[in-house]
């Protein structure tokens, strides 16, 4: 009797772990910001999902007409390093309830990295709020899906 | 043995090296032409506008700071602006006069179709010096409580589209010569609003125009506003203006030093609540409010201490717009506006100065 209800635990945990990893990777894909000035692809590494930017609406620095970098980083070693490939998502995890956290995005055009929730309010739509300290000192920007034809 | 070490240190430098990029840089080569041409999967999905421009000074969420004017006289016209009057007109001389400055904004919707920030301040003005040369009622008000005005504000941000937006700011100010032994009522609360309508023409300019019911001007007033935020191609300068609230030019030595040279007129009707006003016979003067405008130009720089902790250092000369009494009859506000010829209960002049603020912020992401 007991062996049964151990190997019902083992495969309600099982469906369980599944279920988890199968809805925090409806977050792959490419996003576009509310702006429209980038798009964002988000992979799965290990455990954990990661944004970087693919296309730029202005790819070049009107200044030197080189491709953007992030010229704004607060580490100088990072300045050189193009836009385009830039992981800004990182690290999030997955929280359940289409919501995934312990994560931070980065805005290039200050430098600055903050706390970051995503939550997905529909297949493809994603509000992604950055903030400071608490949840409730934060911007919200909200991202679609884009398709990729695969 | 060694075969071990050897392993180890692969594995450990191969560690390290996913690390570095998964933390910033993408690895491996990818052909970044396939996202050029991509669509929404939903088809009814809208691109907003946002409220920025490229490298506009940062939004304060809370900020905590302290005004300080330096020395200053105020010239007072005859009490009940008459030849009659048993006191005339004098010069009443200041040390100073300073305060806390206390501001919150906190964006309660902030999503990519709407923001709405609550806000709330707090400002207070204190008047230091002995009152040797005056005996006039307003003087001493002045130098024995000060001036505290308290206030709540809304401001809402609503794109339409990617260039076309409107906003809608409206405050609410409890202003006067009270204390917290003795509260202002409600019924004194004076409303501000604006209502603008803009284009965002890019990344790096937007404009608008629009109406405004205002108390910067000391008294009601109803004016139009102009909304320009421009940054220019090299990005080293730009301009922020809301005019004619305040208007910048922006020198960004970086995003986290920033250098605004510009103007802010700031003012509002000031509620007389002391029981000391009487009029030449000794009967009691109510309903009595002061009419203060003041035209502050000023160099500032911003600075971020540590991530979103902002330090703001302001320098400049405040040039006294308004200071004058106006009485009220049957204790209604009204509209006097640049050409209105109602009478002023008492015509004053604030002297100009030299001021310096200074105040911690905590900015906005």
């Amino acid at each position: 009797m007991k062996s049964y209800f151990f190997i019902g635990a083992f495969f309600l945990l099982q469906t369980f772990a599944f279920g988890q990893a199968t809805n925090g990777d409806q977050l792959l894909g490419v996003w576009e910001p509310s702006n429209g000035k980038a798009r964002v692809k988000i992979e799965k590494i290990g455990e954990k999902y990661y944004g970087k930017i693919v296309w730029l609406k202005e790819p070049n620095d009107p200044n030197t007409g080189k491709p953007k970098v992030d010229k704004n980083n607060p580490d100088a070693s990072l300045r050189t390093v193009p836009l385009k490939g830039y992981r800004m998502l990182k690290d999030f995890k997955v929280l359940g309830n289409n919501q995934w956290d312990s994560g931070t995005i980065y805005d290039p055009e200050n430098g600055s990295t903050y706390k970051c929730i995503i939550k997905m309010t529909n297949s493809n739509t994603l509000d992604i709020r950055g903030y400071i300290g608490v949840e409730a000192l934060g911007r919200t920007d909200v991202w679609k899906r884009l398709s990729t034809n695969k | 043995m060694r075969m071990r070490l050897f392993l180890f240190l692969i594995v450990l430098l191969t560690s390290f090296s996913i690390k570095g990029q998964t933390d910033t840089i993408s690895d491996g080569e990818e052909d970044y032409s396939m996202y050029e041409n991509l669509n929404f999967v939903d088809e009814g999905a809208k691109r907003f506008c946002t409220p920025k421009v490229f490298d506009i000074s940062p939004a304060k969420l809370i900020s905590v700071g302290f005004d300080h004017q330096g020395a200053f006289d105020i010239d007072y016209g005859a009490w009940g602006n008459t030849d009659k009057s048993a006191i005339g007109p004098q010069t009443g001389k200041f040390n100073g006069a300073s305060g806390m400055r206390i501001g919150a904004n906190i964006p309660v919707i902030a999503k990519t179709n709407i923001v709405l920030q609550l806000g709330f301040n707090y400002l207070r003005t204190a008047y230091s010096g002995n009152g040797v040369t005056s005996n006039n009622p307003l003087d001493q008000q002045l130098r024995e409580e000060g001036l505290r005005s308290t206030g709540i504000n809304t401001t809402l941000f609503k794109p339409l589209n990617e260039q076309n937006f409107f906003i809608f700011q409206s405050s609410a100010d409890l202003s006067g010569d009270y204390n917290f032994n003795q509260l202002i009522p409600l019924k004194y609360t004076r409303i501000s609003a604006a209502l603008i309508f803009g284009k965002k023409v890019n990344d790096r300019k937007m404009i608008g125009f629009g109406i405004s019911r205002t108390y910067r001007v000391g008294e009601l007033n109803y004016i139009p506003v102009m909304l320009f935020n421009w940054t220019a191609p090299n990005r080293k300068w730009g301009v922020e203006m809301l005019a004619p609230a305040r208007a910048n030019i922006r020198k960004t030595i970086s995003p986290r030093n920033i250098l605004l040279f510009g103007y802010e007129l700031e003012g509002n009707s000031y509620r007389i609540l002391s029981q000391n006003f009487s009029n030449d016979q000794g009967a009691d003067i109510k309903n009595i409010e002061l009419r203060r405008s003041e035209l502050r130009f000023r160099a500032t720089w911003e600075t971020s201490l540590h991530q979103f902790l902002w330090m703001s250092f302001q320098l400049g000369y405040r040039y006294g717009y308004g200071f004058q009494l106006d009485q009220f009859s049957n204790n209604k506000e009204f509209f006097r506006g640049f050409f209105g010829d109602q009478v002023y209960y008492q015509e004053n002049n604030l002297n100009g100065t030299w001021y310096a603020q200074v105040s911690l912020n905590l900015v906005s992401p």
